[in-house]
């Protein structure tokens, strides 16, 4: 919004008083109505975080606090403890991130200082008062003078309008600032287990490769086995070694990560009343049928469904608003038609008089103007920059939510797949091959080398699993603001599998 | 049909038992009821089980054979003319209890019923093709009309599915022969199809003796993976079956003879090896191969004999020493049963220690092996479905860790002639079973070597090779 600072000039005038004035306050009748002016333009009780609060209720169905005093503090660390005591479910890591992410505070502290400006913007500056007394001689003469910023008054109504805008934005901002914070605690908390659970079975296949080398060593001490043989085995635990270091370090990168969103730092028992959290061994289940199927990809309705969905998006109704106030602080009021813009560049041409209450729900109408009476290219220049802006975020956001949702159904698909096929399989494979073993068609080895293999397929469903809950918390932020879309980095791991091949 | 009557009727003493064994098999659907009605009905065998001679009521007499599990094909005579009716057709084997194979056989079984004839009988064969492929038959050894002879394209078609085709010639020659197909030979053998053909003497033959006891069995070979229930048939060398009328020991009837029976046991070879076959407590003579009767002068004593590929022996001993003797091949991998051929040897590897870990891992894990494999005959730990154990056998004194070809030859002063029933195990007159020292061991007397190499190496070991043999210490029992 620099376009709309720019365009008003703040400037100080400083009227001086004659010389010896005495009743400057009766001249100043501009002063009287910026006392009754400034009545308009006070803080609010909350500080504008009720919106806020009402959004975290709504959107993440989770408290989120504004803390600016002792009490508030301890009121959060109470709550810390309460939500720390048992191993940390992906609900209550983000309502930890709500109440300790430093950020977080940092965006609300933002809105404060919005509003202390829009309240300003509402109010007459303190006139100024100043006092001289010169000698010339045995003259003394006194010079008093009151200054006030007039053009502030003049443009007062304006300004507090433009403020009011722009706190409304921080607003958005924050609230936005907030859902991303929360889906991104929401991620990194999956990611986070999923790293635990990684590592807890590559220890398992660093033993069992361990358990190999071990046998190999003795079979070549025995006489059993060759220099080649016995180099195999090795080389198997030599890998599961550095696959087992890979997936700690993985670990620790997710944890600290998740460590900052929470804004819980282990090290500082002061700040958040604990001293640690305790991730669960596994991530949650995969949920017997998807919940978020709002979204349909294959019908007629799929536009409106997903329409429906753009214009509730944060971003989208930011863009929207820009608009109507960028139009309105250029003067414009003369609709001659509306564009849709979430018909790609289709415009609609819609009389001002049609209702456009029809289908409003699933529209994003930004109305275009008699540029006639603009006055300047450049009025209309910047108003058809943000109805194009607001297009493209419009865009954006279809485009986004279409693949948040397809992201959602395949990771689901894949992960049940793992779940169903893929894992029952391989055990139905080491049951086989147990069977075989005590019949002595395989060896100890190729035992131990499917026990491995069994071991990385679980670790891919955990992979799965992780990347089904990512998606869903994409899918979910698509529904209010930008997503990230970014999936984790892959913890899977190869692992030589079969030792058969002797 | 009255035919089948006349079969029955004509079975002598063990007709009852057979005749439980033997039913009219359901004429396939490919082939035409009206077509077979001038035909014998064919006989079908639903058990393994061994089956009593069939003494002959019709035609020339003779001394019958007993078919190791395995059975003779009725027969009718239309004209002086001895009918019989093979059926090529799949058929579910029992290698061994708990063990099938999905085979390619004759009359319900694999190998086929075994043809018993006289020398100089007119022989007419049906053979009903009820296999997906066509086939043919080869009467292996035979004197007979080229036409006969059974290999298909070179002198016959084939027989198509669905298709009987009639064999009829003299046998001319007494003696040990054997059939099978000559039409996909390699993969209809592989799946089993074979059988054996007896043409008994006409007269008193001087080259070949009257015997108590007549035992004809073939060698055949087949690669099952455990769990799974039909041969491979591209399989050359690494078969993990090796059998006896297509069963393997534990499966494997025991020849049953009454002490000082003279005995005969006629044996083919239709696997992709030689088989040397041998025998306990007793001495024989090869007295025939397929090629006929043995001069009395070329025979010399032999335990074992070599039978090779493709090839027949008759051996012939006087059971004269009572027990159970074991009896088989004395390739030692030809007695056991489906194992890992890459398995390591794990024989003076202590993986205690480590098992703890693998358990951890893998929980029905069990160490094995690290004092040889006779742990696993004793464990007996689940296998695949549908598996005979590598190595089984529960004998009087505990396991017998065998497997494949070995059988075990019952001599018994109580046995009735003509009664193959088992009589169990034997039972040994107190003081010959070898028992266990319980004394003092003498310090073992260490002899200097006398000999010494036959020539110098070039290029001698860097280091001395060191041999590390574990000796058994105290008790080495596994958990
Ligand atoms: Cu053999």
């Amino acid at each position: 919004m620099n376009y709309l600072k720019s365009s008003y000039a703040y400037w100080d005038i400083i009227y001086l008083l004659p010389k010896r004035s005495r009743g400057y306050i009766k001249r100043c009748s501009a002063f009287t109505a910026c006392i009754t002016l400034s009545a308009c333009a006070s803080f609010s009780q909350d500080g504008g975080f009720a919106v806020v609060q009402q959004t975290a209720t709504d959107k993440l169905h989770k408290n989120v606090q504004w803390i600016k005093s002792d009490v508030d503090r301890q009121q959060v660390n109470d709550r810390n403890k309460e939500l720390l005591a048992q191993a940390l479910t992906v609900d209550a890591a983000v309502q930890l991130a709500l109440l300790n992410n430093k950020g977080l505070q940092a965006s609300f502290d933002t809105l404060g200082i919005a509003e202390s400006d829009l309240v300003q913007a509402g109010r007459m500056s303190n006139p100024g008062f100043s006092f001289s007394r010169l000698r010339r001689g045995d003259e003394v003469e006194f010079d008093r003078g009151i200054s006030f910023n007039i053009a502030r008054l003049i443009a007062m109504p304006l300004t507090s309008k433009m403020e009011r805008h722009r706190f409304e934005q921080t607003q958005r901002q924050v609230m936005m600032e907030m859902l991303i914070m929360a889906a991104e605690t929401r991620k990194a908390y999956f990611i986070a287990v999923a790293a635990e659970e990684s590592v807890r079975y590559l220890q398992q296949v660093k033993r069992s490769a361990e358990a190999g080398a071990e046998l190999a060593k003795r079979m070549k001490a025995a006489g059993n086995f060759n220099s080649l043989q016995e180099a195999r085995e090795l080389s198997f635990y030599s890998d599961a070694a550095l696959n087992l270091a890979r997936a700690d370090q993985a670990r620790i990168r997710s944890r600290e990560r998740l460590i900052r969103l929470l804004g819980i730092d282990q090290f500082s028992e002061e700040n958040t009343g604990v001293t640690s959290f305790k991730l669960p061994e596994r991530l949650p289940d995969l949920p017997d049928v998807l919940t978020l199927t709002d979204v349909k990809t294959e019908s007629d309705e799929e536009a409106t469904v997903i329409n429906k969905l753009v214009v509730q998006r944060l971003d989208v109704q930011a863009a929207k608003l820009n608009t109507q106030q960028l139009a309105e602080s250029l003067g414009l009021n003369k609709v001659t038609r509306f564009i849709n813009v979430l018909e790609l560049g289709g415009v609609r041409n819609t009389s001002n008089q049609q209702a456009t209450q029809h289908g409003y729900e699933v529209r994003l109408e930004l109305p275009l103007f008699d540029w006639g009476t603009a006055r300047t290219a450049k009025a209309e220049a910047l108003y058809m920059q943000a109805v194009n802006q607001a297009n493209q975020t419009a865009l954006e956001a279809r485009s986004e939510i279409r693949e948040a949702y397809a992201n959602y159904r395949a990771s689901y698909d894949i992960a049940r797949h793992y779940r169903d096929e893929v894992v029952p399989l391989k055990k139905r494979i080491s049951q086989e091959n147990q069977l075989r073993y005590n019949g002595m068609f395989i060896s100890v080895f190729d035992l131990l080398a499917d026990a491995r293999s069994q071991i990385t397929s679980v670790n891919s469903a955990i992979d799965a699993l992780k990347d089904f809950w990512l998606a869903q918390a994409d899918l979910e932020m698509s529904m209010t603001g930008k997503p990230s879309m970014i999936s984790s980095q892959s913890t899977v791991i190869s692992v030589s599998g079969s030792a058969a091949e002797h | 049909m009255t035919n089948r009557r006349h079969f029955l009727s004509g079975m002598g003493t063990m007709a009852g038992a057979v005749a439980g064994t033997i039913a009219a098999a359901v004429t396939g659907a490919s082939v035409s009821k009206v077509a077979m009605a001038a035909l014998p009905e064919p006989a079908t065998q639903i058990t393994p089980d061994t089956m009593p001679p069939l003494h002959p009521t019709t035609g020339r007499p003779y001394n019958p054979v007993v078919t190791l599990n395995g059975w003779t094909l009725p027969w009718r005579m239309n004209n002086g003319i001895k009918e019989f009716h093979l059926v090529a057709e799949p058929v579910v084997r029992e290698m061994a209890p708990g063990f099938k194979a999905h085979l390619w056989g004759y009359n319900g079984q694999s190998p086929g019923p075994t043809i018993e004839v006289v020398e100089g009988d007119r022989v007419r064969i049906f053979v009903t093709n009820r296999l997906p492929e066509h086939t043919s038959v080869h009467w292996h050894g035979q004197r007979l009309p080229n036409g006969m002879d059974g290999v298909s394209g070179l002198t016959q078609p084939s027989i198509q599915p669905g298709k009987t085709f009639v064999y009829e010639f003299v046998a001319r020659r007494p003696g040990t022969f054997m059939y099978h197909p000559h039409a996909d030979e390699m993969v209809q053998m592989a799946m089993g199809m074979m059988g054996f053909w007896i043409t008994h003497p006409k007269t008193k033959h001087p080259l070949i003796d009257e015997v108590d006891r007549d035992f004809v069995f073939l060698l055949n070979a087949y690669d099952i993976d455990p769990g799974a229930y039909t041969p491979k048939i591209m399989t050359m060398l690494d078969f993990n079956l090796w059998s006896w009328n297509s069963r393997i020991f534990p499966g494997i009837d025991p020849l049953v003879v009454r002490k000082n029976d003279k005995v005969r046991i006629r044996i083919g070879n239709l696997t992709m090896t030689n088989h040397p076959i041998h025998i306990h407590g007793h001495e024989f003579q090869v007295t025939g191969t397929d090629g006929g009767a043995i001069p009395k002068t070329a025979r010399w004593p032999e335990v074992t004999t070599d039978i090779a590929v493709g090839q027949m022996r008759q051996i012939e001993f006087v059971a004269n020493e009572e027990g159970d003797w074991a009896f088989h091949c004395h390739k030692s991998h030809h007695t056991m049963n489906a194992m890992g051929h890459t398995v390591p040897t794990m024989i003076g590897v202590d993986h205690a220690k480590v098992a703890k870990e693998i358990t951890d891992l893998v929980p029905a894990y069990m160490a094995m092996g690290d004092s040889g494999m006779a742990d696993m005959a004793q464990m007996q730990m689940p296998l695949p479905d549908n598996t005979a154990p590598m190595m089984t056998g529960d004998g009087p004194f505990g396991s017998v860790d065998m497997g494949g070809m070995f059988s075990v030859v019952k001599v018994r002063k109580n046995q009735a002639a003509g009664d193959y029933k088992d009589p169990g195990w034997y039972q040994h007159p107190k003081g010959t079973v070898a028992f266990e020292w319980v004394g003092a061991l003498p310090e073992a007397k260490r002899l200097s070597p006398e000999g010494t190499q036959a020539a110098p190496e070039n290029i001698k070991p860097e280091k001395e090779i060191e041999v590390q043999i574990r000796k058994p210490e105290g008790h080495m029992h596994h958990p």
